[in-house]
């Protein structure tokens, strides 16, 4: 009765628990023991534990053996290594058991299987040591400090050494990091404040380290009683982080010293973040920028949006990356030059992601770059006039001279007087053409050495009617009805003579070159540009020029297109010459049979 | 002096009197042709020889051509010139006879077929000589 009363407690007891016999067979043992060490068997009595388990380890088997001599044993964990290479740990309390004659009758034992809780807290221990974390404790009321022996590690100092808080945070590196963990330990312990700081500490062997410091206070009435918390060697992190925050110091002062503005394009997210300069190069404040790739497409000058359009999306599309230039309009009007530079990053499976780039301000260079295209087109144009110059020089003084050479020969054979006096005559004739030729080419070098510091502002209205004036008997004469509307405090700047001399001629031209069907009439406006110009158009409804057979050399030198006693083609020649000395321009549009239209392009004043 | 075929008909196309009277008296000396056409620029002698070809009658044999002339120069003459239909035009032999020594009007001179040589002013008995024999 007593037996079955044990046997059924022994059943349904929480642990593992089993009684043996001197052969070491179930006599009886709990439900879980079956489940945990009995292959699932409803019963194993009458078996032999080691038939049920045949790889308990050899030192059990001599515990057991030791046990069934009358000795106890108890083991809190320890660890077992099978042959198949698997672990076990087993926690135990085994004894003998007597019958009535005091005689060991076999063993009672509990038994659990401790593996996974082991190896949750071997795997705890690992993470730890890994991660560099110790811990550390102090009890306030002891003064007494505990470290982990990741902490020692970390101070680099013996296993046994035992600090108390004064000798712990005086490992922290004097100065600022001892006075701040100073202050936020006595934070934590007067007002209860959690900290959680990065700091360095000097270790026993005397080398700096960063560590990521976390601490609690804890309190009871309102007084602390133990302080604890984590200590984390961060030191590779920190530097790495700090390396990384060095450069990209550096890297902003450069792009800030440079002017360069850093863009940042989320794809994903259709999010573009700019830094400050940015702003500066769009000439606008991040406040009045909605962060979104919009407000750049906003920016950007109408003529180049397309193109910088699909540089962006060709870019993305991975055709080409994104290096262009294209023009921006600041909120003032002012338009700018931005040179971008740009490398669009993919994930793994190549899809665009984010897109890098920088922007910078090429407005001075391309300014740069017009003006040596200007001085390039103005240096061909002066050597092509003077390659004109000396064609000119080489026609038409050797035109003069072959004729004087031939006449002379004539004359010095001929012997008939009327024809003497006809030859004389024509001699005569060549020497005068020849003489006058020589005078326009005198005129034209003076054009061309035309100093530009004889430019002032001359009012060009009194200059219009000085001149008709000059001319006031030709134009009654001809019948000429003259226009001006030319407002009465205009000014160009120019040089006086050749203003006069220009408007002269044009003047001239027009009346020589006045159409027989129709009254002549000439009016001359002049109008501001935005530019800084001064146009002056002087129109006639004279005969005109066809500008498609002679436009190439209507502002050549002896180039005549008409049917006149007086055609010397010397005048526009001039007159081009003396528009370009004061940097200016004549521009012309003319048809037969209606009249011709020139443009005088002047600086303001 | 050698007898060589004698012109029917020559022209000469420059603006300039002096040249045109010395060109005339120097084909006179060397009995160049029979009849000598002038005319001032380009677009009178253009004008002058489509007439001669609505006559129906034959251009002249030789053309003495200056390059720089007003209204119509040289170069344009040849434009048109070849536009020209009478049926004699392609035995035309054109001189230009011109004062420049631009190599750019030297070179240019290569591009025109019509054209036969290119004289230097001023022209001496010799030339037209030279002229003869190659049209005998």
């Amino acid at each position: 009765m007593k037996t079955l009363t044990t046997n059924f407690l022994i059943k349904d007891s929480p642990m593992a628990v089993a009684i043996f016999d001197t052969q070491m067979c179930f006599i009886s043992h709990s439900d879980i023991w079956s489940i945990k060490f009995g292959q699932g068997r409803q019963t194993l009595q009458g078996k032999s534990l080691y038939d049920i388990a045949p790889n308990t380890p050899k030192t059990l088997r001599q515990i057991h053996v030791d046990c069934l001599a009358g000795a106890s044993n108890s083991n809190n964990g320890q660890k077992f290594i099978h042959p198949d290479g698997t672990v076990q740990w087993l926690k135990w309390k085994m004894k003998p058991w007597r019958d009535e004659e005091d005689r060991i009758g076999g063993l009672i034992m509990v038994q659990e299987d401790i593996t996974e809780e082991k190896l949750k807290e071997e795997l705890l221990l690992k993470a730890k040591s890994v991660a560099r974390i110790g811990g550390w404790e102090v009890d306030m009321t002891s003064n007494k400090v505990y470290w982990t022996q990741i902490t020692r590690e970390i101070h680099e100092v013996p296993e046994d050494y035992e600090p108390n808080l004064e000798e712990g945070i005086n490992f922290y590196k004097e100065g600022w990091h001892r006075n701040e963990i100073t202050r936020l330990v006595t934070e934590a312990m007067t007002q209860g404040t959690p900290w959680d700081t990065e700091l360095i500490i000097i270790t026993a062997t005397g080398r700096e380290v960063w560590v990521r410091a976390k601490g609690e206070a804890e309190t009871i009435n309102g007084k602390c009683v133990r302080i604890y918390g984590t200590f984390q060697d961060i030191d590779e992190k920190k530097r790495m982080q700090l390396e990384y925050q060095t450069v990209s110091d550096r890297l902003a002062i450069a792009t800030h010293a440079a002017k360069i503005g850093i863009w940042d394009y989320d794809i994903v997210h259709n999010n573009l973040v700019w830094d400050d300069n940015m702003y500066k190069l769009y000439g606008i404040k991040p406040s009045d920028f909605g962060g979104v790739v919009e407000a750049w497409e906003a920016a950007v000058h109408p003529d180049d949006k397309e193109r910088s359009q699909k540089g962006v999306e060709m870019a993305i599309a991975g055709v080409q990356e994104f290096n262009a230039e294209f023009r921006v309009i600041w909120p003032n009007g002012e338009i700018r030059y931005i040179k971008a530079e740009s490398t669009v990053r993919r994930d793994t499976n190549g899809n665009p992601v984010r897109m890098v780039g920088a922007n910078w301000d090429i407005t001075e260079d391309k300014r740069a770059e017009k003006k040596l295209k200007n001085l390039l087109d103005i240096t061909s144009e002066q050597n092509n006039s003077l390659l004109n110059f000396a064609h000119i020089v080489s026609h038409n003084l050797r035109s003069h001279s072959s004729n004087l050479s031939m006449l002379s020969g004539f004359l010095s054979q001929e012997e008939d007087e009327n024809e003497r006096k006809n030859l004389l005559d024509m001699l005569g004739n060549a020497t005068e053409s020849l003489n006058e030729t020589v005078l326009h080419l005198n005129e034209v070098v003076q054009v061309k050495t035309g100093a530009i510091d004889k430019m002032k502002s001359v009012n060009l209205l009194d200059t219009i009617s000085g001149v008709q004036k000059n001319l006031a008997l030709l134009l009654k004469e001809k019948e000429v009805t003259v226009k001006v509307k030319v407002a009465k405090e205009m000014t160009v700047n120019a040089i006086p003579a050749y203003l006069d001399s220009i408007l002269l001629n044009l003047f001239t031209n027009s009346i020589k070159y006045s159409s027989p069907k129709r009254p002549p009439v000439i009016s001359v406006k002049a109008e501001n540009e935005e530019d800084g110009k001064l146009v002056v158009t002087f129109s006639d409804n004279g005969l005109g020029i066809d500008l498609e057979r002679h436009g190439k050399k209507l502002f050549g030198m002896y180039k005549t297109f008409h049917k006149h006693k007086d055609a010397k083609g010397i005048g526009l020649f001039i007159t081009k010459n003396q528009m370009e000395a004061m940097n200016g321009q004549i521009e012309v549009t003319s048809a037969v049979g209606v009249g011709t239209n020139f443009r005088l392009y002047f600086q303001q004043t | 002096m050698m007898t060589m075929k004698k012109i029917e008909s020559a022209c000469i196309i420059d603006d300039d009197p002096i040249f045109i009277y010395g060109t005339k008296r120097m084909m006179n000396e060397v009995n160049f042709c029979n009849q000598i056409l002038v005319f001032n620029n380009g677009q009178d002698a253009i004008d002058g020889l489509n007439e001669i070809t609505t006559r129906g009658e034959d251009l002249p044999e030789v053309i003495f051509l200056d390059l720089n002339m007003p209204i119509m120069n040289g170069w344009e003459f040849l434009e048109d010139f070849v536009k020209i239909p009478n049926h004699n035009r392609e035995k035309v032999v054109i001189y230009i006879i011109s004062s420049s020594i631009d190599p750019r009007d030297l070179e240019r001179i290569k591009d025109y077929e019509v054209v036969n040589n290119y004289i230097l002013k001023p022209v001496s008995p010799e030339d037209l000589e030279k002229v003869l024999q190659n049209f005998g």
